[in-house]
C-alpha cells in the first residue's frame, strides 16, 4: 500500500479516539462531534454525497464559533482546516468511491483496476459479462474507455499481470472477456452511446484521429462540446488503423467504434494535414477555442548503420505497415530481415509472411526473455514461420546495383548487470556474418514528426522530442493547448493514449468552466458494487483459463484474417466465475489470521492473498475443517466473507465462492436456529471436562435463560 | 464462584426493569443483547388472584465457567483475584462459542461490535467502591450486592417471622 495516509481515514480515526476518550466532555459539543464523525464515516464507506462535505464544514464552524469551551472551539477549527486542506481527497472519495491508498476498506480498488491505465472497473464488467449482461458491461467499460472492442483484441492488458487469480493459478482472461462482451453487444445492437449533455456551443479542435484524440473527442462530445478532428491520413484510427495489422485488429472493429463516436456529432476531417491544409490561424478564425495535439509517433528511428540510405529495400516498419494497411499488398521482397524486438517488429514480420515473403528473420540484439514484444505475439510469429536471431546486432547494410543484398551483423553477449540490474548487449569481435536478404525493415523505435506544429510556439518539447505536458491534466505550456498519446509518451499503447485522452477531456472541460485543475493524479472510479454470484468452491478451483482457438496456421500464413477467434459463450461465462472479486475482498488476511491464530481451526487456505509471496491455495479444505463459527465473516471489513442461514443450511461464502455448507440444528423448545452440529461438537469438546453429561442439549439462548430463571418458589408448581 | 454474590429479593421486585435498562445503558448496547435479564414468570392464578413473579438473571460467575472453557481465544476469562468472569473485547473475535456453551445464556451478542458482551458485575464500579449499576438503580432495593457473608438473612428472617405469626 502507498506510504501516503488517507486523510479521510486519519480524520475518522482521530475523531473516534477523541470520542472514545471522552473528548469533548460538553454534551452539546459531543453531539456535534459525533455528527461529524458519522459524516466522515459515510465518506470513508463510500456512502456520502457531495453535501456531506458542506455539512461537515458547517458543523465544524458551529463548533468553532459557538463552542462553550476552548477545547471544543479548537477541535472545530482543526476539522475546518483539515478538511479544507484535503478537500480534493475528500471529494475524490465521494465522487469516485475509491481510496487509492487502501486505508478505507470499502473503497479499496482491485489491483486490475489500479493497473489499467484507463482505470476501467474490471471486476464489475467481468461479473456483468459472466451474467450475460453484455450491454451493461460495455457501458461500464465505456465510462472509462470508448474502445472496448479494440482494447478487447489488442490491449497489452497490464490488468492481467496484476490479476490476483494469477497468484493462485492463471490470471483471468480480462482482455478476451472485454472483446467478447463488445462483440456480443455490437451484434445485438445494444452497444449504445450514453445521452450527451446539451450542446454548449464551444468548439474544440483535436489534431490526430488516433485513440488519444478520439477518446478526448468522445468525452468532450458527451459534455456538450462541438469537436472537430483533423486527420492527415485518409482513414481515421491512427496507429490502431495503420500500425496494428488487420490479422490482429480487423478494420470493421475500429470503424464500428469510431462511428459510435462520430454519431455523437464529432466531425472528422480526413486527408487534412495540420500546418499545410489548415493552420492555427485558420482554425482559430473558425471559432476553435482549445486544441488537443494527438499526432502520434509516425516517424521512425534510423538504424544508424552504413548503407541504410544507399539502397532500395530499406523499409522502416511504420511506413511499411501503413502502406499495407492502406491496401498495398505487394510483397516487399523474397527474403526479409526485421530489426528490433518490440510489438511493431512482430507485426512487420508477421505481415511480411502474409505478403508471401519466403524467409522472414527477426534480428534482436538481446535475448528472448528481454524482448519487449508481447509473449503471445512472439509465439504466434514463431508458429507462422518467422525465424528469430537473438543476440544479433546489425553493423551494415550491403547491396548491389542499388538494391539490398544482405545485412552484416555481429553476435553480442550480455554485459554484467549494472547498478539498475540492466544488461547491455556487447558486440563479440570477429563474429561478423551476413544475413542474405532483399529487404531490411528497421523497427527499433518511433518519434514524433513535429513538422507542421511550429505554430504552437509556446509548447515545450522534451529531450526525446515528445511534447512536454503536466501529466495530471495533459496541459502544455501554451494556454488552451493540450496534448496526449504517443506524442507525449513516446511510442506506447492504445490504452495509455485512451487514458491520456480521458484526462485531457476532463482538463479541457475544467478549462472552459473555470474549475481549478486537479493537483492529484486521477483516481480510478468504482462504477458499481455488484453482488457476487454463488460458485461452489470446487468449481472455482477447477475452472481453467480458456484456451482461445486460433485460425489454422495455413490460413494465417496467407490471409489477413483475424488470428484469435474469440471466446465462446460457455468459456466466457466460466471465465467470469473464476474472478475472485478483488473489488470487494481486499485480501487483508483478517479471516485467515483469525481462523488460524485465534480460533486454531486453520480452515482457510488462501495463499493467494499474499500478493508478493503467494502460498498454496485450497478452497476445498474449508468444507472439511470449518465449524461455521462465523468469526471470519464478523471481522471482515468489507462484507466479502459472509455467513448466512438459508434452506436449512449455514453457508460460508467468500465473494460468492461457497466455502462451507453445514446443516443447521434447531432449539428443542422453540425451534429457533442453533447452528450446525460440527459447531456444537466443537464447543462440547472444549467444555467436556466441566460438564460431561450435558452433551445432547439442543436449547437456544432464550429458552436456556427462561428455563433456569423461570422458576419461582411461591408460584411455580413443584419440580418433579 | 466469584467472591461476590448478587441476591434478588423476589418478594420485593416489581418488575420495573430499571436494572435491565441500567445494565444496557452502562455497556452502551444496541437492540438485542441483555447481559442481565429480568425473567417474568406468570401471571398465574394463585388462589383467586393473578400473580406474577420476576427472576433476575445476570451471570452467575461460575466457579468452572463453560464460557471460559469454550472460548478459543482467551478473551473470556475469570479474574484471578475476585473470580469475576468477563470478556476482553480486544481478544474476542466473535465466534460465539461462549454464547452457545453457557447453559444460562449469560454471554450475549453485540451486533454493533461483533463481539460477545456479558455481565461483569460492573467491576470498574466495584473497584471504585460502588455497587453494580443494576443494584444502584433498583427503586425497591430488592437487589443486594456484596460478599456472601454480607448478604442479609432476608429469607430466613422472613420465614422466622411467618412461623412466629403462625404461633
Amino acid at each position: 500500500m502507498s506510504p501516503h495516509t488517507c486523510s479521510v481515514k486519519s480524520l475518522h480515526e482521530e475523531l473516534r479516539e477523541n470520542l472514545t476518550s471522552g473528548n469533548p466532555a460538553h454534551p452539546w459539543c459531543r453531539q456535534k462531534v459525533s455528527e461529524i464523525f458519522d459524516l466522515v464515516h459515510d465518506v470513508s464507506q463510500g456512502q456520502a454525497g457531495e453535501k456531506h462535505l458542506d455539512s461537515i464544514l458547517y458543523l465544524a464552524e458551529q463548533l468553532s464559533e459557538q463552542g462553550p469551551d476552548s477545547a471544543c472551539r479548537e477541535l472545530g477549527q482543526y476539522v475546518t482546516v483539515f478538511v479544507n486542506q484535503n478537500h480534493e481527497e475528500f471529494l475524490s472519495h465521494i465522487r469516485t468511491h475509491t481510496c487509492p491508498t487502501g486505508h478505507c476498506p470499502m473503497l479499496t480498488p482491485a489491483p486490475c483496476q489500479m493497473a489499467c491505465p484507463a482505470g476501467i472497473d474490471v471486476p464489475s464488467y467481468v461479473t456483468l459479462a459472466g451474467q450475460g449482461k453484455y450491454a451493461e458491461a460495455i457501458s461500464v467499460i465505456r465510462s472509462d474507455n470508448p474502445f472496448p472492442w479494440v482494447c478487447g483484441l489488442v490491449c497489452t492488458h497490464p490488468c492481467e499481470f496484476m490479476c490476483v487469480r494469477g497468484r493462485m493459478d492463471t490470471p483471468i482472461s480480462i482482455m478476451d472477456l472485454k472483446g467478447f462482451a463488445a462483440e456480443k453487444s455490437m451484434s445485438s445492437r445494444q452497444y449504445l452511446n450514453p445521452e450527451p449533455m446539451p450542446d454548449n456551443g464551444r468548439r474544440v479542435c483535436v489534431v490526430g484521429a488516433g485513440p488519444g484524440g478520439l477518446t478526448a473527442a468522445y468525452y468532450l462530445a458527451l459534455e456538450g462540446y462541438r469537436v472537430t478532428i483533423i486527420e492527415a491520413l485518409p482513414v481515421p484510427g491512427g496507429m490502431m488503423m495503420v500500425g496494428i495489422p488487420r490479422f490482429r485488429l480487423p478494420r470493421e472493429v475500429i470503424d464500428r467504434e469510431i462511428s459510435m463516436i462520430e454519431s455523437l456529432g464529432v466531425e472528422l476531417r480526413l486527408n487534412t494535414r495540420f500546418g499545410t491544409d489548415v493552420t492555427l490561424e485558420s482554425l482559430k478564425s473558425e471559432g476553435f477555442e482549445a486544441f488537443l495535439l494527438a499526432v502520434g509517433t509516425h516517424g521512425t528511428y534510423k538504424l544508424m548503420v552504413p548503407g541504410e540510405d544507399d539502397f532500395q529495400g530499406v523499409l522502416p516498419a511504420v511506413p511499411f505497415l501503413r502502406r499495407v494497411s492502406l491496401g498495398d499488398h505487394r510483397m516487399p521482397g523474397r527474403r526479409v530481415a526485421v530489426v528490433g524486438g518490440g510489438n511493431v517488429a512482430m507485426d512487420a514480420a508477421r505481415t511480411s509472411i502474409r505478403l508471401g515473403c519466403e524467409e522472414v528473420h527477426v534480428l534482436y540484439r538481446r535475448t528472448h526473455d528481454q524482448m519487449p514484444a508481447h509473449h503471445e505475439e512472439v509465439v504466434e510469429a514463431e508458429e507462422e514461420g518467422v525465424q528469430f536471431s537473438y543476440l544479433t546486432l546489425p553493423r551494415e547494410i550491403t547491396g548491389e546495383n542499388g538494391k539490398v543484398t544482405g545485412i552484416t551483423c555481429v553476435r553480442t553477449r550480455l554485459s554484467k548487470p549494472d547498478e539498475n540490474g540492466k544488461q547491455r548487449p556487447v558486440p563479440v569481435e570477429g563474429s561478423e556474418h551476413v544475413v542474405a536478404v532483399d529487404v531490411v525493415i528497421p523497427a527499433i523505435g518511433q518519434e514524433v514528426i513535429s513538422r507542421g506544429l511550429e505554430s504552437f510556439d509556446q509548447v515545450n518539447w522534451t529531450r526525446r522530442n515528445t511534447i512536454r505536458v503536466n501529466t495530471v491534466t495533459m496541459q502544455t505550456h501554451q494556454e488552451a493547448v493540450f496534448a496526449v498519446g504517443d506524442a507525449v509518451t513516446g511510442p506506447a499503447t492504445v490504452v495509455e493514449a485512451i487514458s491520456g485522452g480521458k484526462k485531457a477531456a476532463n482538463a479541457i472541460h475544467r478549462y472552459f468552466e473555470g474549475i481549478a485543475q486537479p493537483a492529484l493524479p486521477s483516481v480510478p472510479v468504482r462504477r458499481r458494487r455488484l453482488e457476487h454470484f454463488e460458485v461452489p468452491a470446487a468449481l472455482k478451483t477447477d475452472l481453467q483459463r480458456p484456451q482461445m482457438s486460433l485460425l489454422n496456421n495455413e490460413r494465417r500464413r496467407v490471409t489477413f484474417q483475424q488470428v484469435r477467434l474469440g471466446l465462446d459463450d460457455n468459456q466466457a461465462h466460466n471465465e467470469s466465475k473464476r474472478c475472485l472479486r478483488c473489488d470487494i475482498c481486499i485480501r487483508c488476511g483478517k479471516c485467515v489470521e483469525i481462523c488460524r491464530d485465534k480460533m486454531g481451526i486453520e480452515a482457510l487456505c488462501l495463499g493467494y492473498i499474499d500478493f508478493d509471496n503467494p502460498g498454496p491455495t485450497d478452497l476445498r479444505i474449508t468444507a472439511e475443517r470449518c465449524i461455521a463459527c462465523g468469526a471470519c465473516a464478523t471481522n471482515c471489513p468489507t462484507g466479502a466473507m459472509q455467513m448466512e442461514d438459508h434452506g436449512g443450511y449455514r453457508v460460508l461464502s467468500l465473494c460468492g465462492t461457497v466455502l462451507n455448507r453445514l446443516q443447521l440444528e434447531y432449539c428443542e423448545i422453540c425451534g429457533a436456529v442453533l447452528g450446525p452440529a460440527r459447531y456444537h461438537d466443537y464447543i462440547m469438546q472444549r467444555v467436556k471436562d466441566i460438564s460431561p453429561e450435558m452433551g445432547n442439549r439442543r436449547v437456544c439462548l432464550e429458552c436456556a435463560r427462561k428455563q433456569s430463571g423461570g422458576y419461582h418458589a411461591e408460584i411455580s408448581p413443584p419440580r418433579q | 464462584m466469584s467472591q461476590y454474590y448478587l441476591f434478588q429479593d423476589q418478594k420485593k421486585c416489581i418488575g420495573c426493569m430499571a436494572c435491565v435498562v441500567a445494565c444496557k445503558t452502562r455497556q452502551n448496547l444496541p437492540r438485542g443483547p441483555f447481559p442481565s435479564l429480568l425473567v417474568t414468570i406468570g401471571p398465574r392464578w394463585i388462589g383467586h388472584l393473578p400473580r406474577t413473579a420476576y427472576t433476575f438473571m445476570p451471570c452467575f460467575h461460575c466457579e468452572n465457567p463453560w464460557c471460559v472453557a469454550a472460548c478459543p481465544t482467551g478473551a473470556m476469562f475469570q479474574r484471578a483475584g475476585d473470580g469475576i468472569v468477563t470478556v476482553d473485547p480486544d481478544l474476542c473475535v466473535g465466534c460465539k462459542t461462549c454464547i452457545s456453551a453457557c447453559p444460562w445464556g449469560a454471554p450475549q451478542w453485540n451486533p454493533n461490535t461483533g463481539k460477545a458482551v456479558k455481565c461483569d458485575y460492573c467491576h470498574d464500579r466495584v473497584e471504585a467502591g460502588l455497587a453494580p449499576a443494576c443494584v444502584t438503580v433498583c427503586p425497591t432495593q430488592c437487589l443486594y450486592f456484596g460478599t456472601p457473608e454480607e448478604i442479609p438473612e432476608i429469607r430466613r428472617e422472613r420465614y422466622a417471622r411467618a412461623r412466629a405469626h403462625d404461633l
